[in-house]
């Protein structure tokens, strides 16, 4: 089972994104607008995890006239039970995190040192 | 700005042949979905992540330049280590190359598994120094071996061989094959390799920052520590190139004070400037990792460059007369006695592994409690802004 260390913030927006309708392709733009995340950003990040197969990605069957093919996006089934796990553990991780922080305000915006707990 | 998006598009479409032919079809994604944002910045932005995102997938090809760097580094260690067959020990060092080769070569695949790849440039210098050091290491060790293990025919010398290493066969090697001694060499550099692996590694709960800071601190207590004992470590015999009343005095108070400082400060440093959560406790366990991994990497850094050095300066005085002249410059030896310094350094040389052992363990106490004075700095209550009356 997928774990949320194995996945940073941004890939877990991408799975969280694709996991909303996970029978249905989508296409980076659309992906790009519901994450927030750059194409400079997205695609490596859909790349790794095609190479993981946990996401599948095919060309569009029937371009527009005049336009080039699109490349489409859904998650496997393996991504969607590894997506599905992550994004439950993050939000669960979340949530732990508000309840701590309900007694003390959140002093400066600091980002934690990468893998600390 | 039409025009600008359009020369992009056309740029782009070129650029997509960069990328290895496996990874096109993501590159020529990128462009096509380019269609689909609005015309202006927006399109431009997108364009402008694709070239990234080429640039980033075409370091394939670097990371093939790499493998093949590394192969070609192993396999001229290898030919330069490699023991003769008049060695009597040859097949435990033999074998002690071609496994510590392997270890070079499959247990960053292990890391990359367990722990992820490096991702900073910290990171990468760190690992690509180490396997310099290793590679480095090892067809110096193999000469400095050679010559150790060479009786004189005669004379003088293997009067000063019999005084130094004990009676030996002339003309041959001495020595049988050190099984025991190759498996601990062995265990201890899969050992370093593992800890420099692990706190390069991305999910590594080190900062890229602390690593930095220390690998420059580890340097700093190498290049002084080199110049206290560039021929082995032994400080009894007359084997140092430096002349009585020298400023080495100088050195050796510095190597003390870096010994010790390197890691406090690098993990000071390292501590007050990583990021950390909110959460008291967990700040303090972040800034001791970083205490942690400065201790390792400045005295494992310090430890193995001045290894490097000195086993590179030794394994050149008994291959190179001019290294000799350099380091005895204005010193009017005998033959037989530049022989008696040679083997001495020859000795010597093996004692740099207690400084393998020692440096890391200081660096560990010394950086734990350099993130422990960090800790106590961040920790401390912050001073109201006195207020001003007018």
């Amino acid at each position: 089972m997928a774990s949320r260390r194995e996945f940073s913030p941004q890939t877990l927006s991408v799975l969280a994104s694709l996991c909303e309708q996970p029978s249905e392709w989508q296409h980076g733009y659309a992906l790009a607008r519901h994450t927030g995340l750059k194409s400079g950003t997205l695609y490596p990040i859909l790349i790794r995890l095609a190479d993981r197969r946990l996401v599948e990605a095919c060309w569009q069957e029937e371009p527009i006239p005049g336009r080039p093919r699109r490349h489409m996006y859904r998650l496997t089934p393996d991504g969607r039970a590894a997506a599905t796990a992550a994004v439950a553990e993050a939000e669960a991780e979340a949530a732990t995190a508000r309840v701590r922080r309900g007694a003390t305000p959140r002093r400066g915006g600091g980002v934690a040192a990468p893998g600390v707990p | 700005m039409n025009r600008l998006s359009r020369a992009a598009a056309a740029a782009g479409w070129v650029a997509v042949l960069l990328v290895p032919s496996a990874r096109r079809d993501w590159a020529e994604a990128v462009w096509a979905e380019a269609f689909e944002v609005p015309a202006g910045w927006q399109r431009l932005a997108w364009q402008a992540g694709g070239v990234r995102m080429i640039a980033k997938e075409a370091q394939m090809v670097r990371r093939t330049g790499i493998l093949l760097l590394f192969a070609a580094a192993a396999g001229a260690a290898v030919w330069g280590a490699w023991p003769g067959s008049r060695v009597s020990h040859g097949a435990a060092v033999q074998g002690g190359i071609i496994v510590t080769v392997l270890l070079l070569a499959g247990l960053p695949l292990l890391a990359r598994l367990v722990l992820g790849p490096p991702d900073s440039r910290p990171a990468r210098w760190l690992r690509a120094g180490f396997y310099a050091a290793i590679l480095a290491v090892m067809p110096a060790e193999g000469a400095i071996g050679l010559f150790v293990g060479m009786v004189p025919r005669g004379g003088i010398d293997r009067h000063t061989f019999d005084v130094i290493q004990g009676p030996g066969v002339p003309g041959s090697s001495s020595g049988g094959p050190d099984w025991a001694g190759q498996i601990g060499i062995l265990i201890f550099t899969a050992c370093y390799l593992a800890i420099i692996l692990a706190l390069t590694a991305r999910r590594a709960p080190v900062a890229p920052a602390t690593l930095a800071i220390s690998a420059g601190a580890g340097l700093a207590l190498g290049a002084v520590m080199y110049a206290v004992a560039p021929l082995g470590l032994n400080f009894k015999y007359p084997d140092r190139p430096w002349p009585p009343g020298s400023a080495v005095d100088t050195f050796v108070a510095l190597a003390w004070v870096l010994v010790f400082g390197a890691p406090l400060v690098s993990g000071v440093i390292g501590g007050l400037r990583c990021h950390v959560p909110d959460d008291l406790g967990q700040a303090s366990v972040a800034r001791a990792w970083q205490g942690l991994a400065a201790g390792l990497v400045s005295g494992g850094v310090g430890a193995l460059f001045v290894t490097v050095s000195g086993s590179g300066t030794t394994a050149l005085l008994v291959k190179s007369a001019w290294v000799r002249d350099v380091l005895y410059h204005g010193q009017h030896l005998t033959a037989s006695a530049v022989y008696g310094r040679e083997l001495y350094a020859s000795q010597d040389v093996t004692a740099y592994f207690a400084l393998l052992i020692g440096f890391p363990l200081i660096g560990t106490v010394m950086g734990l409690t350099g993130a422990g004075i960090a800790n106590a700095i961040r920790q401390q209550p912050q001073r109201a802004p006195e207020k001003v009356t007018v």
